[in-house]
């Protein structure tokens, strides 16, 4: 691999996370380097998705710190983390069903878009010229993730494969540095899941995005992954390299259900 | 045959997202256009203008507005009505107490304070959603009216709150008969959806959509949700306080607070489910379907009456026109939720295959 | 001091009555997740019935009987050619159905039963009570109180109901989950057809109520626009929070009646009546602001 790993740029510190009584994460710490790929596993339950609503700040923890290019992080909402470059995906495509595929991946370049509703509905100017400037941008991410012939389809009639790859292009349309993605292969065949990992793959290696990812299945986990953290019941029981994840006597019992 | 997009190539972007890219639609919105400056003036009769075409205009401004409240911005609003009240009030307001200004600036005038008011009352939509926001909206339906009726500097006190409006002067001419009053109502409206559809093609409509169709995603990308919301209360507010200004000015000439009632409200709402909600043309065609049906229905509901030899009471005429529009409501969210804008559009794609099957 | 009670228990026994009604709405929403605005118009159908067949010479108990009959066979037929039809659409698409379903009752009862308005005779007097006249110096009306008692009958029967009848139970399973109950055999369709049947007949009683109190006329359909706000304060689930935000939403916007005119009135000159015409709904959007679940309602995390 000719990528380069570079410094921590996300670090977790004794996260904790609680719904009323539910205990949803329990003092997680674990840190993620820049350009890579960074995987969170675990059984379902597990807190892997409120992990990454940590990150993008959909859910705010009781206890722990968030360390964002070394620097500390205080409360923060959701739109927050899209202007400092934190796209993500979701595990129920979260698409927006009554719009059309490209409208869908243009709202991903929204908070680069600088003109006003007045300019909008005056359609002069900046406003115009924005709108086909992103369009632009936005037509490179239709190539890349090869869906050009459905550009005007409402995201509402398409297969499941094919809104995830939409949602994929979403969150790439917003060039972010940081990309979290939530089982994006959940649900797809075999070919599917193999463009999907080339689409990962690619999206790592050309423009040196920041990956965490969430997957189940462990092939491709154990394949793509530069490192991966283990969680179980809210906890964190696994972290390193995946060979030294494979082999951790914690993890393999998880996974294995074998008595606590 | 005639209605059929290929061949028409787009090589540039800008031309992908022109406000019409279809040539056929173009020539059409031109042609109807046309029409309604040109062709309606010469040939519509005085009662036209005065009962049916202004109306129209006027309630499909109101339901433009809602319909990017709703519609687009998937906030539900029962209070349409007295948004329009606050717009008829204040432009008479500012007519009233300022010297001299002209009335097209009052209409604007109108259409702000409306939206500033809709701005206080979309403030609960932060937090709660769904029916919870529509008993926000009845908050604001009533409270209004009230005040309209109770403060009686706002109706330069006359009794009741009835307001008599002031001549339409525009450029030292005054506007007074219905043709002037049809064309002037006829440019505002045509200005103002061209703006909504301008809006609703840019990213604040794709913003609005976003947020209506899941808002935790919209606000992972980066969409600031509090701001998003209120402006299309704004918005909205703003398109139905200048119908209502025209309402009071061009159409009745004469309106009270409780004109403004929860009925015409409810009007509103149904011209956007019959017609389409989140869209444009559905605004129009709803507006237009809920106009006629009653005018509709009194030709109609006498002929077969009086067809059958049945006893028909006016009271009955009503109530039947009461019990169709709730029966349609019904009919149209379960067989049709896009109204009769998607029927348009599927009338549109069967055209374009025309006179092929597939 | 007296007349601050006299029209603080006048408020919260006309409160009784929202009570009456916002139960309806709870009972509905609760097994099917419907905002039912239809339940109004119910009320005002169920009066109408009532009156109807009374004057068609049918003694009370056999109109109330044919009332009940008539709204049962209404609920049925709403959720056999409306609601179901649609099942999984969004909650507001099934508001605004049901917003449908309001005028069409609005436009069909009064063409079977005429829309004049008449008086409701269930054999109570509309006057103060004596004993507490004498001894108190307060006018409690008697009629309210014995609404009052119907109220409170109704809930008791309606909550055993709940908690201990096989239907209860299966009802209240629905309401949880009706995946998961269709999933082990409960009969989904067959339990929204008794719960549209309950509501009818819980609008039945509101409105005799209403309509004896009253006179059996139109503005009854007005008496759901009322029952909005008392569901916001009580959360939109809870049986106990319709009562409890009944009696706050009648208590307060009498008092607010009273007392709050006359200090506009020295402010801004002029008249200010009306106010409990707006003042629920303020009242129940600043409650909204501070808690959105309402008093009893159960808090609601969004799963991403």
């Amino acid at each position: 691999m000719s990528k380069k790993i570079g410094d921590v740029i996300l670090d977790l510190q004794n996260i904790s996370l609680r719904f009323g009584g539910v205990k949803a994460l329990t003092d997680i710490s674990f840190d993620v380097r820049e350009h890579e790929i960074r995987s969170i596993i675990g059984p379902n339950g597990a807190g892997k998705s409120s992990m990454l609503n940590v990150i993008n700040g959909v859910y705010h923890p009781q206890d722990g710190k968030i360390f964002w290019h070394g620097q500390e992080r205080r409360k923060m909402e959701p739109h927050m983390a899209a202007q400092q470059n934190i796209a993500r995906t979701f595990q129920n495509i979260a698409l927006f069903k009554g719009m059309s595929v490209l409208d869908n991946i243009m709202t991903g370049r929204i908070t680069k878009m600088k003109s006003n509703f007045i300019e909008h509905a005056l359609w002069f100017g900046r406003a115009k010229n924005e709108e086909l400037e992103h369009r632009r941008k936005v037509e490179e991410v239709i190539d890349f993730l090869e869906i050009q012939h459905i550009r005007k389809t409402p995201v509402g009639r398409l297969p499941y494969g094919l809104q995830k790859r939409v949602e994929l292009g979403r969150a790439l349309a917003a060039e972010p540095s940081m990309l979290l993605l939530d089982e994006p292969m959940a649900g797809m065949n075999v070919e599917e899941k193999q463009d999907m990992c080339r689409f990962i793959l690619d999206v790592n290696d050309q423009f040196g995005t920041t990956i965490v990812l969430i997957e189940h299945d462990m092939g491709v986990v154990m394949d793509i992954s530069d490192r991966v953290v283990v969680l179980d019941y809210g906890k964190k029981i696994g972290d390193g390299l995946p060979d030294d994840v494979k082999n951790n006597e914690d993890v393999i019992r998880a996974y294995l259900g074998a008595g606590h | 045959m005639l209605y059929r997009e290929a061949g028409q190539f787009k090589t540039t972007y800008a031309a992908d997202q022109q406000l019409f890219p279809i040539r056929q639609d173009r020539i059409g919105v031109i042609t109807l256009l046309l029409i309604a400056f040109i062709g309606v003036p010469l040939f519509a009769s005085e009662y036209w203008f005065s009962a049916i075409l202004i109306p129209f205009l006027i309630f499909f401004l109101a339901a433009l507005g809602l319909n990017i409240l709703t519609g687009y911005a998937g906030q539900l609003s029962l209070g349409s009505a007295a948004f329009m009240a606050v717009g008829a009030y204040a432009a008479y307001n500012f007519q009233l107490r300022i010297e001299g200004i002209p009335i097209l600036i009052s209409f604007l005038c109108g259409g702000l304070t409306a939206a500033a008011v809709g701005i206080l009352f979309g403030l609960p939509s932060l937090r709660i959603k769904g029916f919870y926001l529509a008993v926000a909206t009845l908050a604001a339906q009533f409270f209004i009216v009230w005040c309209l009726t109770k403060f009686p500097w706002l109706s330069n006190n006359s009794s009741s709150g009835v307001i008599s409006t002031q001549q339409l002067i525009i450029f030292g001419h005054e506007l007074k008969t219905p043709t002037e009053k049809y064309l002037l109502v006829l440019s505002i409206v045509v200005v103002l959806a061209l703006a909504a559809k301008n809006l609703v093609r840019s990213s604040t409509g794709r913003a609005w959509m976003a947020v209506r169709d899941m808002d935790v995603a919209a606000s992972v990308i980066g969409i600031r949700l509090m701001p998003t919301k209120l402006l299309a209360f704004a918005i909205s507010s703003f398109y139905c306080g200048v119908a209502g200004a025209l309402y009071a000015f061009c159409y009745l000439g004469s309106v009270e607070p409780d004109g403004f009632s929860l009925d015409m409200s409810f009007k509103i709402l149904f011209m956007i489910i019959i017609g389409g909600v989140g869209s444009i043309m559905g605004s129009f065609l709803g507006a237009a379907f809920i106009l006629l049906l009653p005018i509709l229905l009194d030709v109609l509901l006498p002929f077969f009456a009086g067809l059958f030899g049945l006893p028909f009471s006016s009271a009955t005429v009503s109530h039947i026109q009461i019990l169709i529009f709730g029966a349609l409501i019904m009919f149209f969210l379960i067989v049709e939720p896009h109204g009769l804008a998607r029927l348009w559009q599927i009338t549109k794609e069967k055209l374009r295959l025309w006179p092929f099957p597939h | 001091m007296n007349f601050f009670f006299e029209v603080l228990i006048g408020g919260l026994l006309s409160g009784v009555m929202y009570a009456l009604v916002a139960l309806g709405f709870v009972m509905i929403y609760k097994a099917s997740g419907v905002f039912n605005f239809a339940q109004g118009a119910m009320v005002y159908l169920a009066a109408l019935s009532v009156v109807g067949c009374m004057e068609k010479g049918a003694p009370l108990w056999l109109a109330v009987i044919l009332a009940f009959a008539i709204m049962t066979l209404f609920g049925i037929a709403t959720e056999k050619f409306v609601l179901r039809k649609l099942v999984n659409q969004p909650p507001i698409a099934l508001f605004m159905a049901t917003i449908g379903l309001a005028f069409f009752i609005e436009g069909l009862a009064p063409m079977i039963f005429g829309s004049e308005p008449r008086a409701l005779d269930v054999g109570i007097v509309d006057e103060p009570i004596e004993y507490i006249l004498e001894n108190f110096n307060m006018v409690i009306s008697r009629f309210d109180l014995v609404a009052a008692l119907v109220a409170s009958v109704l809930v008791a029967t309606l909550a055993l109901f709940f908690q201990y009848t096989r239907i209860g139970r299966a009802l209240r399973a629905v309401a949880d989950d009706h995946q998961a109950a269709l999933s082990i055999g409960i009969p989904l369709q067959n339990i929204w057809a008794i719960v549209w049947g309950v509501a009818g007949f819980v609008a039945l009683v509101a409105g005799m109520m209403w309509g004896a109190r009253n006179g059996v006329q139109f503005a009854l359909t007005f008496t759901a626009l009322k029952a909005l706000p008392v569901l916001i304060l009580g959360g939109f689930t809870s049986v106990p929070g319709a009562i409890v935000g009944g009696l706050i939403i009648g208590a307060s916007e009498k008092l607010a009646e009273i007392y709050i005119p006359p200090v506009m009135q020295n402010l801004f000159g002029g008249n200010f009546g009306g106010i409990e015409g707006w003042f629920p709904y303020v009242l129940a959007l600043l409650f909204l602001l501070v808690r959105p679940e309402g008093l009893f309602g159960e808090k609601h995390i969004d799963r991403v």
